[in-house]
């Protein structure tokens, strides 16, 4: 009788912290800041990340067309998304409206990998570990990507002003994700009619979850507005440039945060 | 040189094969010695429209689509700098156009180091070393490297200094050159030495092909991208180690300035010479000691010198529809053969097919590999080598191509062991980079590297670029040991082995032979 008390006591015991830190419902925002996991599978693997007891799937891996583009492992990743209520995946809660960003300093202690494991498969995958294919994993150009992309129209000269928000990493500068935004301004530029640029850089400011505020480091933004005007300056953007920062800290409220770590650029008449 | 490849050399056939107007191949025999085999500067002999050259495979075939090139008073092959050097110094027809190691001994041996190629600007550790003394050239002679001096801080296309993201210690300094008073990076002509491997002089409408990944924005970093200055239209900027040139005609003004030592500029008419000559020119592996033939229709579509001649380029090949080398699966199911040597024949194309299979399609975990792991792919990605070496023909890098694999940082950079009991000492250069603490670090190497070449960095000037190196084509092979730029692996069996240990691949003895095998064949 006393075995089967402390038997009932430590299945209560290990069901509390779940039901103290239930999963939030569907439809709840979450922000937050942890170690990716990675889980190998038969086909690609899969990027997971846990928070305060509840383990969430982030994405796959699949190819540069990717709009999520798995972390790094060996760094904090930070997770902006939505609560779904889809099937689990690689035993992880999905995230919808996900957003992630590899947080700049190495850390040690985010190195957890974890084997295929027969429950676990990916079977949604758009291309597989090795070549693809024929083309990108998102994208329709049947090359995949060999020949560049297919010859656009020629879009209509812009007379009146128009607004360009380029987005970052955490902390971070310009990077791969950046070449088609900065080519889209340029070319806006050379066709409109603008007589000026406006370059705002903006330091990006998160409310996480647990209530912490997250920022960027001071010069952030100041660092990304000089960077995107010398690189435009550089590419053949001609137009005078007022290069200014900001802080995105007073709009910060769990809410597509990552909006927040961004240059605005505006072409002006 | 071994005195058996001496021998294998001194009796080599050179096979010259004149092609036709209606493209149908005349072979055209002769016995030569060694003497023919290294082209000197001013030989004035004609190279031939097509022409094999033995090596350690079987023979290198080069392969020049507008016929034969008469040398005499072409700029490629006249020594028309101050130091007796031509471009065909560093970049030999019997080499797959560019240089191995076994040729520069070769040429110390018969030359007693007087060949223009040990000139003191680049071809001995330092200019300021004793003229003559071997000792002065081991990196060339050991590794085949050419010391490379480069401005410290770096300065930009329009010669205005970019201030680093980093600064540059010198830890260890064999050749006594980054250190001393004058070719130091603090003595009085600010230069930085690194050594390097000359790269592959042929199949060069591949690797200056603008058609794929070149916008006016780097796509790896986002950074503005190089430019023609003649187009002004943006390249590619995989032709160098360190993507320092745009063209091959800006390459062509450099080199002649720097290892030929010349004091007048090419003029336009040498320039266009140079470039016409490098764009119809194609080399590859073309027989297999083993294999036999290499060229259609006797082995697959990708491989050997005239599939280099058709290919198309600018295309990326990472996928089943294009592939990095065409094999179609020929050699995949071959018929054991009737006689022991269509027996050895038929099992080694088998195991070419094998080694291609597992260069394209056997995965493995890269991990911590900047430009790699950095581009939107996630780290580690469970890829193949066909991943980063993705060009359709040259296994080369589609996109801006460098990256660092860990060739020349440590902690994967080959180095001796330092011990009491160990009798070889570190041959090249090892220095400190401190990253600034205002700035992101190094995704995984941190903010303190070391390193044997910053590579892309001491161009860039960016933390991030430290010993990203652009990656190299895989033609030819077979003829111009060693590998890497800064020659580290002596075989490609060596090469295959780095790779094994970087990423943890744990190939089997049968993978690496047939890796070896494909690679060699290529």
């Amino acid at each position: 009788m006393r075995a089967a008390q402390h038997v009932r006591f430590a299945a209560v015991a290990l069901l509390m912290p779940s039901l103290l830190l239930a999963a939030p419902a569907p439809g709840t925002r979450i922000s937050f800041v942890s170690c990716p996991i990675l889980r190998d599978t038969r086909s690609v693997p899969c990027w997971l990340s846990d928070y305060q007891s509840e383990r969430y799937y982030l994405t796959i891996q699949s190819d540069v067309s990717a709009e999520v583009q798995p972390p790094l492992m060996g760094h904090q990743v930070l997770v902006e998304g939505v609560v779904s209520d889809a099937k689990p995946i690689c035993g992880g809660v999905v995230l919808s409206q996900v957003h992630l960003s590899a947080m700049p300093e190495i850390d040690a202690n985010c190195r957890e990998e974890l084997p295929a494991d027969d429950r676990y498969t990916v079977d949604f995958a758009p291309r597989p570990p090795g070549p693809s294919g024929g083309r990108l994993a998102f994208t329709a150009d049947p090359s995949g990507g060999g020949a560049g992309p297919a010859p656009r129209q020629a879009p209509t000269p812009a007379t009146g002003p128009q607004k360009f928000d380029v987005y970052f990493d955490f902390d971070k500068g310009v990077s791969f994700r950046h070449p088609s935004a900065l080519s889209s301004i340029l070319n806006a530029a050379r066709r409109g009619t603008a007589k000026r640029a406006v370059i705002t850089g903006v330091r990006g400011a998160h409310k996480l979850s647990n209530g912490t505020l997250l920022l960027e480091a001071a010069n952030t933004g100041q660092r990304r507005a000089e960077e995107i005007a010398r690189l435009l300056a550089g590419a053949g953007l001609t137009l005078p440039a007022e290069v200014k920062w900001t802080s995105g800290e007073k709009d910060a409220d769990g809410v597509d945060d990552w909006k927040s770590r961004r240059v605005t650029v505006e072409l002006l008449p | 040189m071994t005195g058996g490849k001496r021998k294998m050399r001194r009796w080599m056939m050179v096979t010259a094969v004149a092609a036709t107007a209606a493209g149908t191949l005349l072979a055209v025999a002769a016995a030569e010695g060694p003497a023919s085999l290294w082209w000197s500067p001013g030989d004035d002999r004609p190279l031939p429209a097509y022409v094999e050259y033995a090596d350690s495979f079987g023979r290198v075939g080069i392969l020049n689509t507008a016929g034969a090139v008469i040398t005499d008073g072409h700029p490629f092959f006249e020594p028309i700098g101050t130091n007796g050097r031509a471009c065909v110094s560093c970049h030999q027809p019997a080499d797959g156009m560019s240089l191995s190691v076994a040729s520069v001994q070769e040429r110390w041996q018969a030359t007693g180091g007087k060949d223009p190629l040990f000139a003191m600007i680049d071809g001995a550790n330092c200019p300021n070393l004793p003229a003559g003394d071997k000792a002065s050239h081991s990196l060339l002679l050991s590794r085949g490297l050419f010391r490379v001096g480069l401005p410290w801080p770096p300065r930009d296309e329009r010669g205005a200094p970019i201030t680093p993201e980093f600064t540059i210690e010198v830890v260890r300094d064999p050749g006594k050159c980054n250190s001393g008073p004058e070719y130091g990076i603090n003595g009085t002509r600010h230069e930085i030495s690194v050594y390097r491997r000359p790269r592959v002089a042929a199949n060069l409408r591949y690797v200056a092909s603008s058609r794929f990944g070149s916008s006016a924005f780097i796509g790896k970093t986002g950074m503005l991208a190089a430019v023609d200055p003649e187009s002004g239209r943006p390249v590619n900027m995989n032709m160098m180690a360190d993507a320092r040139e745009s063209t091959l005609k800006t390459q062509a003004q450099s080199a002649a300035r720097t290892h030929l030592q010349m004091t007048q500029p090419l003029s336009a008419a040498q320039l266009e010479q140079i470039q016409s000559f490098e764009l119809q020119l194609y080399g590859a592996q073309s027989w297999s000691t083993l294999g036999g033939s290499l060229n259609e229709p006797d082995g697959p579509s990708g491989i050997g010198p005239q599939a280099m001649a058709k290919g198309a380029d600018g295309v990326l090949g990472n996928n089943t529809t294009r592939f990095v080398i065409p094999m179609e699966d020929k050699w995949a199911r071959l018929p054991p053969g009737n006689t022991p040597e269509e027996k050895a024949r038929n099992a080694f194309r088998e195991s070419v097919q094998r080694g291609h299979d597992a260069f394209f399609f056997r995965t493995f975990w890269i991990r911590d590999a900047m430009h790699i792991n950095t581009v939107g792919l996630g780290n580690p990605i469970k890829r193949t080598c066909a991943t980063c070496h993705g060009m359709h023909m040259t296994g080369m890098d589609t996109a801006n191509g460098w990256m660092d694999v860990g060739t020349t940082n440590k902690p994967w950079a080959l180095e001796p062991p330092e011990s009491p009991w160990a009798s070889e000492t570190p041959a090249l250069p090892l220095f400190k980079i401190t990253c600034r603490a205002d700035l992101p670090p190094h995704p995984f190497l941190g903010r303190v590297i070391y390193t044997q070449d910053p590579g892309r960095a001491l161009i860039s000037g960016k933390c991030e670029d430290v010993g990203t190196i652009v990656i190299q084509q895989f033609r030819g092979l077979a003829a111009r040991a060693p590998y890497f730029s800064n020659g580290s692996a002596a075989t490609l069996r060596e090469l295959v082995d780095f790779y094994d240990r970087r990423f943890n691949i744990k190939y089997t003895e049968q993978e690496r032979t047939d890796l070896v095998n494909f690679l060699g064949s290529l």
